[in-house]
């Protein structure tokens, strides 16, 4: 009976040695053995933003202008309805944008990402949803491809701004990090809650979306450049 | 009433409304905004195309709303982007805000609105043209190649990423119709490669922003560039060179190598070589002797022949016993002459083609191969008169070589034709007629140093034993107890048998008892050594068989005799003569066949080509 009592002892010990390894899994580098694994400078990071952004302002301008030739060939403005994004300040000139400061512009950039995140994905659903199969088939991937890369982007957006702070070349005053949503207007999001959207929304939602995206982009843009001044600027 | 007379400024009007059409006056015409643009993405400036103005003096005014607001603004600078234009400075312009535009078109008679157009700035942004385009040829391991830069426009701020502009440039060689065009990106430099050597080269550049339009192309720029050597023709050189270089080196090969080539491609053809064809006295002109060496007398045949003449004559030997055993001691000399003697290449590749001499050999081994050639030897040996070159040590060393080869080794086959040689191996050997003998006789005793071969069968005939059964005698049995002992093995009963076509139809091959034993020597033994010497004579030793007898032997004294063939008789018989330094005695002329002593018939027949067939003895 001892025996037994001391093998059982061993197998548990051994068992808990063994599965406490899974558990303690570490993090491995990702680069390999005898290469130097950097984590990306600030220069790489802005690239990568400054890219996505420009690809998603692409996408948007494409499934804007389908829309245009679809259903609406010879309207060219937003109408009477304004954009949901309307209440947040944007610098509209060069001035106003280089008078702004890198910590709000960035704060701008944070914000007008997180306005789009759910409108986006419900402009998908919206899509796919849609009678009109074959124009909005091959638009919804589209909505759903901008939707993924709103999202990356501002998470990359924000690893841009949390290096800057690393960096010091901004300050640590920049609060806004969280709960974009909060901004949105609220009567934008009501009839987004409706969830009744019909062609002449989308229309207008990508048109809406479209000038965002290029916001951004100019806004990331100037930030690179007035932080890392370099040849490309 | 007031109606009435409130009617009539509007009659008054109608009249002249009336009249004005008539003079052709109206209202103006709709006008039209064509395009609006800005350069740098903080001004903008739009144009409009009036309409007709209707005869009278039309003002042109444009109307703007801004987004979201419905405040109407009027253009604030009609003049400085020209002629039915409104420039929009930085403070009247904001980006990504829609423009509502309207332009108004007034006269006298009234106003025509244009249909409105939606403007964002953004959108509509269309730069000047990059400066400052520089290009240059700049040098490389490949060639010369052009480098063009160039700046952004002066207005558009790149510098602080409000604007961003992508470049592209275009060549092309003066006189061309295309250009090259190149998408450049965000970069203000460019490489041009491959270019022509000594062109004249013309170069423009373009810039656009993100979304927007493309500019005008820059003013072109010339560029020369310089003549250079392209390389790529260098290399063709290089290559044409290298390879023009091997084919000359293949060609010389084949020149060296062409008979091997020749040979390879185009085998030649066996033919017949013509015995006794000496290519040296052909080449040194002297056609009588070539020709003469090719005559074998007694061919065709002349005198009638019979059955027997196309027979192998024997020679028959009597040899009592000394004379046996010279004989085997001869034999060994002859063996040993032989051998040292070696044999001589046969330059007739058609040896043993049709020689059955040779196959027997083959066939039967050493013995026959000795009797055949000891039979050869006879036929030749009576046809020698012509044959100048009878050296005794040629023929002795023939003839032992004939003898000798067939038992050395089959190796030795090859000396049978030996006693086919041409007659210059005859002629490089002159021999006093004296001396002959003596030297042929120091070459048998010289030879008869080295050992005979221990072969089985080796019949060593050596008629130079015969000769010299005198004086020479003595040498001999010296040769002879040299050689016998190393002469165990018996020898084969050999049988020169005669028979048609040089065949041995049979051999005996039975092995004496006796180391030297010349088995059947008398009676059925045909030895038959011939040679010419140098005077025309015949030394024979002959065996004259029954059937047709002739007088081949020469009685030989003591020494050397060799007996002189003087003629042929008319049945076909050899006369022999004897020589004059030789002790022979007699010139037996008697067809009958006289078994001679060996050492009588010393006959060494030394022969160049003699034709067997027709020999009769």
């Amino acid at each position: 009976v001892r025996q037994k009592f001391y093998s059982t002892v061993w197998v548990a010990v051994l068992a808990l040695v063994y599965l406490d390894f899974p558990i303690r899994v570490g993090t491995a580098a990702i680069c390999a053995h005898g290469q130097e694994c950097h984590a990306p400078s600030l220069a790489d990071l802005f690239d990568r933003v400054i890219q996505q952004s420009s690809r998603v302002h692409g996408i948007s301008s494409e499934l804007h202008s389908d829309y245009e030739q679809y259903f609406f060939p010879s309207k060219n403005h937003i109408g009477k309805r304004k954009c949901h994004t309307y209440s947040i300040l944007t610098p509209a000139d060069k001035e106003n944008a280089q008078r702004l400061g890198r910590e709000e512009l960035t704060e701008v950039i944070l914000r007008l990402l997180g306005a789009w995140g759910d409108p986006l994905s419900q402009l998908h659903r919206s899509m796919t949803q849609d009678q009109n199969q074959d124009f909005n088939h091959y638009s919804s991937n589209k909505a759903l491809e901008m939707s993924d890369m709103v999202h990356e982007l501002r998470s990359g957006v924000t690893k841009v701004a949390e290096k800057m702070k690393l960096l010091g070349v901004i300050s640590n005053a920049l609060g806004y990090m969280s709960s974009p949503e909060s901004l949105a207007p609220s009567s934008v999001s009501s009839s987004y809650e409706r969830g009744d959207f019909n062609s002449i929304d989308h229309h207008d939602l990508l048109y809406c979306f479209r000038r965002d995206s290029n916001k951004v982009k100019n806004y990331l843009r100037i930030l690179k450049c007035t932080t890392l001044p370099e040849l490309d600027c | 009433m007031r109606r009435a007379v409130g009617s009539v400024p509007l009659l008054l009007m109608l009249f002249f409304i009336g009249h004005a059409k008539e003079t052709r006056y109206s209202p103006p015409g709709k006008p039209k905004l064509t395009s609006c643009r800005s350069p740098e993405k903080e001004t903008f400036t739009c144009w409009w195309e009036p309409g007709s103005d209707g005869g009278l003096p039309t003002t042109y005014a444009l109307y703007y709303r801004k987004e979201n607001s419905d405040a109407v603004y009027e253009c604030p600078d009609y003049h400085t982007a020209g002629e039915n234009s409104c420039f929009f400075n930085k403070n009247d312009t904001s980006i990504w805000v829609n423009y509502n535009i309207t332009v108004v078109a007034t006269n006298a008679l009234g106003s025509n609105f244009s249909d409105p157009v939606d403007v964002d700035v953004v959108y509509i942004v269309q730069p000047h043209t990059p400066e400052n385009v520089t290009v240059t040829v700049m040098e490389d391991k490949d060639g010369p190649f052009l480098r063009v830069s160039w700046e952004p426009p002066r207005k558009a701020d790149t510098r602080s990423g409000w604007i961003t502009l992508i470049y592209e440039l275009r060549v092309k060689l003066e006189g061309e119709e295309e250009w090259e065009e190149h998408r450049a990106g965000q970069q203000k430099m460019f490489n041009i490669f491959s270019l022509r050597s000594g062109g004249m080269y013309l170069v423009q550049v373009r810039c656009k922003p993100d979304h927007g339009f493309w500019s005008e192309w820059s003013s072109t720029t010339y560029i020369k560039v310089p003549d250079y050597f392209p390389r790529e023709t260098s290399v063709w050189i290089l290559i044409a060179v290298f390879s023009a270089f091997i084919f000359f080196i293949l060609t010389w090969i084949l020149n060296l190598k062409s008979n091997s080539v020749k040979h390879c491609l185009l085998p030649p053809v066996p033919g017949p070589k013509i015995k006794g064809f000496d290519k040296q006295l052909l080449k040194n002109g002297r056609s009588e002797e070539v020709f003469s060496a090719l005559v074998v007398p007694g061919f065709p045949p002349t005198t009638s022949s019979d059955c027997e003449d196309l027979l192998v004559e024997y020679l028959e030997v009597y040899t009592p016993e000394e004379q046996e055993l010279i004989l085997e001691e001869g034999k060994d000399l002859q063996e040993g002459c032989l051998k040292s003697k070696g044999s001589p290449s046969d330059s007739d590749s058609g040896r043993g083609s049709c020689d059955s001499h040779t196959l027997l050999m083959e066939k039967c081994g050493e013995g026959e191969g000795k009797e055949e050639k000891h039979q050869e030897r006879a036929q030749k040996g009576k046809r020698q008169q012509k044959h100048q070159t009878g050296w005794e040590e040629g023929d002795v060393s023939h003839t032992r070589e004939d003898v000798l080869s067939p038992d050395m080794s089959e190796g030795r086959v090859k000396t049978w034709p030996s006693v086919f040689s041409p007659l210059p191996q005859y002629s490089s050997r002159p021999l006093d007629h004296q001396g002959s003998l003596e030297t042929a006789r120091q070459l048998c005793l010289s030879d008869s140093l080295f050992p005979p071969p221990s072969t089985s069968s080796h019949l060593s005939y050596n008629a130079k034993e015969g000769l010299a059964l005198g004086s020479g005698q003595q040498e001999f049995y010296l040769g002879k107890k040299q050689t016998h002992p190393s002469n165990p093995q018996s020898q084969p009963r050999w049988h020169l048998q005669a028979h048609s076509d040089f065949n041995i139809s049979s051999m005996d091959r039975k092995q004496a008892a006796s180391g030297l034993q010349l088995p059947g020597f008398r009676s059925t033994e045909y030895v038959e050594v011939q040679r010419v010497n140098q005077e025309d004579m015949v030394i024979l030793q002959p065996l004259f068989s029954s059937s047709c007898q002739r007088d081949g032997h020469l009685q030989i004294g003591q020494g050397e005799d060799y007996s002189k063939v003087k003629g042929e008789d008319g049945d076909s018989c050899y006369t022999t003569s004897t020589a004059a330094s030789s002790q022979v005695t007699g010139k037996p002329t008697s067809c009958a066949g006289t078994a001679m002593p060996v050492q009588e018939e010393m006959v060494l027949a030394a022969n160049g080509y003699v034709d067997a067939a027709t020999m009769l003895l």
